[in-house]
């Protein structure tokens, strides 16, 4: 364990928090001027060559069918933003993901890839306040008989759906992500009788009918809409379709003195872009078969991905 | 501590009742469900008994700087050392079955709960033998290979053209700065980076990496599979998080399988209820 730096004895110590201080100024650097430290610069062009073992979060039969169609593994890349949703944690969310996917790129673009697969989103559940972390992980790989890309493809998908998708003539083209929030009447607005939060009051209060709360439906639609119609803009000028498989949706009450109460809204979609033509079949027959695998499978309705959206508890109110 | 002198009496009589090229009447003990049970066989091995290596440590205490950016040393080195016993105890019960390698591995992490500087570590898995007796498939230095890859992967992996050689990890515990007073203060009511908290993840993530990267460069693998990067805080102080990386180093069987000699999978829908 040469690796730990000699552990509390004297000048090994002292050499050892030099190092560690020297990796801090790096990192420090590297972000305030979006470039990587040399040290991570050397590990992935040490992975492009091929002189280390290559890192991949694939599983034998991502790896297995990846390898049959020209992609190689050639290093785990990450990035990460922690973010401070001071103003607006929505949008919190956009700007987070969007810069650790920028940061993943610049990973990736070191490591010569074409592509990232596999790439998955996590956060540390943490109790800091009105901020949280926002990291992407994956599979930087190289497709044979590319040269490297300047602008590396991430795809939230396994390595196997990306295959998939290729095969079918299907391009993963990045990710788009749409998000909205809204207070019903806006922020801060004054209750006048009448309005629609006295509206939305009146029928929550109806008294033994059934009564459907036209208002808030409407705003939570709206919401809704706004977010999808983000997602949309976000993926327009990357591709030519959405598959956003995680929806995030809080529809949250906070209450007011003499007043009724505030909702506010919140949604947030994320997903993979892709390329395609409308009316492009699919080109292979489909089995049916017994799925031998115990665990969730992505045949059997599971999967291992983790995308993680949770809001930490704190920030409920926050917009 | 690992090694057939400090097995004890009655570990030694279990096994002597497994099955084995020796003892092919003996009885297997796994953890395989059926589906695993019968792709293990499918890939020409046979199961012979469940190994297990635990430990149970007591972590030290090392002091952060309240503002300061720091990898907790004893800590990862604790966490390191801890994982390490229980594999290599694991490792030394599958030796003396006479166990090729283990596969479906899991390596787990419990808090005690009369004192929160105690964990234990556990490893378990099921021990495996060339039904030929074909010797190739050791892992490093002639030890047991380990894997904690499912019966399932296990089969797909050599299908692949791969063997699996040993698990890999890195760990690497991190102590996150808090923010001052007045930097607290300057981002009231605005959306901003907290630098230093990313640097910290960015930091420790890569660290924890690198060092599950050397151990795979000493076990002269090609590659590391199924590599997930964990982050948790075990009992510790909210600025204290682990990032612990593992996935398993594998080698090519022969020479690396021809992109073309690969079959191309079917598509098939699952008719499972």
């Amino acid at each position: 364990m040469s690796w730990f730096g000699g552990g509390g004895h004297g000048s090994d110590d002292a050499a050892a928090k030099a190092l560690a201080q020297s990796r801090q100024e790096a990192w420090a650097y590297a972000l305030d001027t979006d470039t990587l430290p040399a040290f991570v610069e050397q590990r992935l062009k040490a992975a492009a060559e091929r002189k280390v073992p290559w890192l991949s979060t694939m599983t034998p039969a991502e790896l297995l069918l990846a390898r049959s169609h020209g992609l190689r593994p050639l290093a785990t890349v990450s990035g990460t933003c922690w973010f401070h949703y001071g103003q607006s944690w929505t949008n919190g969310h956009v700007d987070g993901w969007n810069y650790a996917v920028a940061r993943l790129k610049r990973e990736a673009m070191a490591a010569g890839a074409n592509a990232v697969v596999d790439v998955q989103m996590r956060t540390v559940h943490s109790p800091l306040a009105g901020s949280m972390d926002f990291t992407v992980f994956g599979t930087a790989v190289r497709i044979d008989g590319l040269p490297p890309s300047r602008d590396p493809v991430v795809a939230t998908v396994s390595a196997m759906e990306f295959v998939r998708l290729l095969e079918m003539g299907i391009a993963v083209c990045g990710i788009a992500i749409g998000a909205d929030y809204d207070f019903l009447g806006g922020y801060g607005s004054f209750g006048a009788v009448g309005s629609e939060r006295w509206q939305v009051q009146r029928q929550l209060r109806a008294f033994g009918g059934n009564v459907p709360v036209r208002e808030l439906t409407d705003f939570w639609e709206r919401v809704r809409r706004q977010a999808h119609l983000q997602l949309r803009l976000s993926a327009q000028t990357k591709g030519t379709g959405v598959l956003a498989k995680t929806q995030f949706g809080q529809l949250l009450r906070v209450e007011r003195d003499k007043q009724p109460p505030d909702y506010l809204g919140r949604h947030i979609v994320i997903g993979t872009v892709v390329e395609t033509r409308p009316g492009d079949g699919v080109s292979h027959d489909i089995d049916m078969v017994i799925d031998m695998r115990d665990d969730l499978s992505p045949l059997n309705g599971g999967g291992r991905r983790d995308n993680d959206l949770e809001p930490n508890n704190e920030h409920i109110g926050g917009i | 501590m690992a090694g057939i002198d400090n097995i004890p009496a009655h570990a030694l009589e279990r096994m002597k009742g497994l099955r084995g090229a020796s003892n092919p009447q003996g009885v297997f003990t796994s953890d395989f469900s059926v589906n695993e049970f019968l792709l293990v066989r499918k890939a020409g091995f046979e199961p012979i008994g469940l190994c297990v290596g635990s430990c149970i440590y007591h972590l030290g205490f090392q002091l952060a700087g309240w503002n300061s950016n720091q990898e907790m040393t004893t800590l990862s080195q604790a966490m390191y050392e801890a994982r390490e016993l229980a594999m290599s105890r694991m490792r030394a019960e599958a030796k003396d079955m006479g166990a090729d390698g283990i596969v479906g591995v899991r390596l787990t992490v419990k808090r005690m709960e009369w004192d929160s500087k105690v964990l234990e570590f556990v490893a378990i898995g099921t021990g495996i033998v060339h039904g030929k007796g074909h010797q190739g498939f050791k892992g490093p230095k002639g030890e047991p290979f380990t894997s904690d890859l499912s019966g399932q992967d296990f089969w797909t992996l050599l299908h692949a053209g791969y063997r699996p050689l040993e698990m890999v990890m890195g760990s690497c515990v991190y102590h996150v700065a808090h923010q001052g007073l007045l930097k607290g203060l300057s981002n009231i009511g605005q959306n901003v980076e907290l630098t230093n908290f990313s640097q910290a993840l960015y930091d420790a993530r890569e660290i924890a990496m690198e060092r599950m990267q050397n151990e795979a460069s000493e076990a002269g693998a090609e590659g590391v599979v199924g590599v997930d990067l964990h982050e948790g805080s075990h009992n510790w102080a909210p600025h204290v998080i682990e990032f612990f990386a593992i996935g398993t180093a594998v080698v090519p069987i022969s020479t690396e399988l021809d992109p073309a000699t690969i079959p191309d999978p079917q598509l098939v829908l699952s008719v499972n209820s």
